[in-house]
């Protein structure tokens, strides 16, 4: 891969909350274009947290947070531009239909000049069904959901995408398809980073995968490297290893 | 992007199961409102009408004789407002006419004998539907738009872009203020026409100005409830949470605090009824009228005592000509004290109620539902403004009666000593047709405006603090 800029890129972060808790500690991460970084690890190792920096949703304790060069902490509003998000429970809008909600977050992602067909062939583009586009999405499967939500960044065209557990409590095709399309974007050259519990699909799709446990990143392999270890193996040793001391 | 939250949260409120509800209530409460207290007010004005016919008809067949023998009262009546049909407020406690008497006036009987507590606050008029139904609805809609999104999971989706975290709130504040206020202008313009179906002057003497303005501080008032709404959301974190506190500020601003503000003023100045005051001022004057007797009888006494009947009945004696200027200073003194002593009954009473007022007022401002109550039943014409109005009038005619009709009729009550007491009569010609008219002057909308100054500045407050708590609080809101 070659070595550009990164386009996600975390220096030195750490985000300790109010109530003492070091949710992640000291973090470096370089994403870059054209790269999945699978970011694997229990429930509380700082997967969530370290996206929502990325938002800006929290600010960090200390080190920073850079969307395509932009640090977040100084121009969250500069670097939203060009970040999309999907999360685990895609969010949307119940009593709006599949078009009504695309057409929503399109404008506020700045596309402000697309046609109805235009959300169409989104909606296609990620296998939607012809007969949901009309539809009001609270009748929605969770498959479904995750797909709009997947459009959702496809439509936005932004550089990096950061998908919180997006493939969680989906079925085993509906997962298939989803990674399908973070194939293609991966191949459109976007930078994604996501957080997930499904050791498997990391390997699968993820250019290189990163272990977290209490908010560290204790380990990071390529997917070449992948071929010659077993990641369930080194997942489960981390799991089950000491905790780490807190600093 | 302001645009895009609007349209947004317009459609969201559309589509929501509450949206239609709302617009029923509208739709249906505020044109029905309006039809029955139109009824209520026609028929008002039919009664006031027979019954100026009536007391006319009387007072032009008054005769001297009737104003001297005390059987005849004087009534001055107040016609209805028309614009009760949007706030009832002091319409139906209002006496419907005072009546003069050579001893002072009183307060006849009110318009309705209903004396529930939400009279002042109003009854089942549009006012009372915006207070209790609309204000609650207001409530309820801004409840979850910020904890609710966030619940969803939507606010943060928003806040993925470049999205200015006050431009959300203000677009969710106009968008979902929007939402609401179509449905009730829709609701209003069909109360209008209901009312000119109901050949209800809409357009007369100056109504339409009013009825504007009503509107225009319904909607100010609708937005301050959605805002208040929305400053609740922003500091729940769940929809739950926001709803029992919405709940529990929509009680404490349409029940507790303008009926506590009252009770504490009522119980810090305690002020007499009004039939109380006009005891008063009865037993005043009749206690200065027995000390007139007696003085005079007193007087007569010493001059015509020792004289025949003969003698006394000569009207250019030396000794009627000493009487009538003693008689006369004796009765000017009297009527002088008599003057200075009621109008300091009315001067205390006045400041007692002012006082009691001014507490129940101030404490009753801190919920914008009174500060609108109040400003609207002034520019309605049934608030305090209108009760003020009138009971100058009252005092205007009482004045004008003394002057005009009831100085024209002397009677000499004597007491003489061992208790004999004799009576004389004189009188002046009276032309019943000139007699003064009872008007009472209608506040203007620039005296309900400065009658209302803290009415305003508490619904001015209530706009803007909410606004300026859920900015403050939703730029640093934890969106997670």
């Amino acid at each position: 891969m070659a070595k550009q800029q990164p386009i996600l890129k975390t220096d030195d972060l750490s985000k300790r909350y109010e109530d003492g808790v070091l949710a992640v500690d000291h973090l470096n991460l370089n994403i870059y274009p054209g790269e999945v970084y699978c970011l694997l690890g229990a429930n509380g190792a700082g997967k969530t947290t370290t996206i929502n920096l990325f938002l800006n949703f929290i600010p960090p304790t200390t080190g920073t947070c850079y969307v395509n060069g932009i640090d977040v902490t100084k121009d969250p509003l500069e670097a939203k531009k060009y970040v999309s998000f999907v999360s685990e429970n895609v969010m949307l809008y119940g009593n709006f239909t599949a078009r009504q909600n695309l057409d929503f977050f399109a404008k506020l992602g700045g596309k402000t000049n697309l046609a109805k067909n235009d959300y169409y062939q989104v909606m296609r583009r990620v296998s939607l069904q012809e007969k949901a586009f009309e539809q009001r999405v609270k009748n929605f499967s969770k498959g479904m959901r995750q797909k709009l939500g997947i459009s959702i960044a496809v439509i936005k065209d932004a550089p990096a995408v950061l998908l919180d557990e997006p493939t969680a409590g989906l079925d085993p095709k509906a997962a298939e398809e989803f990674l399908e399309i973070l194939d293609e974007l991966k191949k459109e050259g976007k930078a994604i980073l996501m957080s997930t519990h499904d050791i498997f699909r990391a390997k699968e799709i993820g250019d290189r995968v990163g272990i977290m446990k209490e908010g560290r990143l204790v380990m990071e392999r390529t997917r070449e490297e992948l071929q010659y270890e077993d990641l369930v193996k080194i997942y489960i040793d981390y799991m089950k290893s000491e905790p780490l001391t807190l600093s | 992007m302001l645009k895009t939250i609007i349209k947004k949260e317009v459609l969201e409120t559309i589509f929501s199961y509450r949206f239609p509800l709302f617009a029923v209530i509208c739709l249906l409460l505020i044109p029905l409102g309006m039809m029955v207290n139109q009824a209520s007010y026609a028929k008002r004005v039919r009664d006031y009408s027979e019954q100026v016919r009536l007391a006319d008809e009387a007072a032009s067949k008054l005769k001297i004789q009737d104003v001297m023998a005390g059987t005849v009262a004087i009534k001055g009546f107040r016609r209805p407002a028309p614009l009760s049909v949007f706030t009832q407020g002091f319409e139906s406690t209002l006496p419907r006419y005072y009546e003069f008497t050579q001893d002072g006036f009183k307060p006849g009987e009110s318009a309705s004998d209903d004396e529930s507590i939400l009279s002042v606050q109003g009854k089942v008029d549009f006012v009372f539907l915006v207070q209790m139904v609309i204000s609650l609805i207001a409530l309820l809609f801004a409840s979850d738009m910020i904890s609710g999104e966030k619940e969803s999971g939507t606010l943060r989706a928003m806040l993925a872009n470049r999205l200015p975290r006050d431009t959300l709130l203000a677009g969710k504040i106009e968008g979902g203020d929007l939402a609401l206020w179509v449905p009730f202008l829709i609701a209003f313009l069909l109360g209008a026409v209901v009312l000119m179906l109901g050949a209800f002057p809409l357009f007369a003497g100056g109504a339409a100005g009013r009825v504007l303005v009503i509107f225009l501080a319904t909607s100010l008032f609708v937005l301050t409830y959605f805002t208040i709404g929305i400053a609740v959301s922003t500091s729940a974190a769940k929809a739950r949470t926001s709803l029992v506190a919405i709940l529990i500020v929509w009680a404490a601003f349409q029940l507790i605090i303008p009926k506590l503000g009252d009770m504490v003023a009522r119980l810090v100045y305690p002020v007499r009824t009004e039939t109380e005051i006009s005891l008063q001022k009865s037993l005043l004057v009749r206690s200065l009228d027995m000390d007139q007797a007696k003085e005079l009888g007193r007087q007569w006494d010493l001059i015509f005592g020792s004289l025949s009947q003969e003698a006394r009945d000569k009207q250019d004696s030396p000794e009627n000509k000493k009487w009538e200027p003693i008689r006369d200073d004796i009765q000017q003194r009297t009527r002088e004290k008599k003057s200075q002593q009621l109008a300091a009954i009315d001067e205390t009473y006045t400041q007692e109620r002012r006082r009691q007022q001014n507490l129940a007022v101030n404490l009753s401002l801190i919920s914008p539902s009174a500060a609108f109550a109040r400003l609207l039943a002034d520019v309605c014409g049934t608030g305090e403004l209108e009760r003020a109005k009138y009971l100058e009038a009252v005092r205007a005619h009482q004045k004008a009666l003394d002057n005009e009709l009831f100085s024209k009729v002397k009677r000499t009550l004597m007491i003489h000593e061992g208790g004999q007491m004799s009576m004389g009569f004189s009188a002046m010609p009276v032309d019943a047709s000139k007699l003064p008219k009872f008007v009472i002057t209608s506040a203007t909308m620039a005296e309900a405006f400065k009658a209302n100054v803290r009415s305003l500045l508490s619904l001015l407050f209530w706009l803007i603090a909410p606004f300026a708590f859920a900015y403050a609080k939703f730029i640093k809101y934890d969106v997670r």
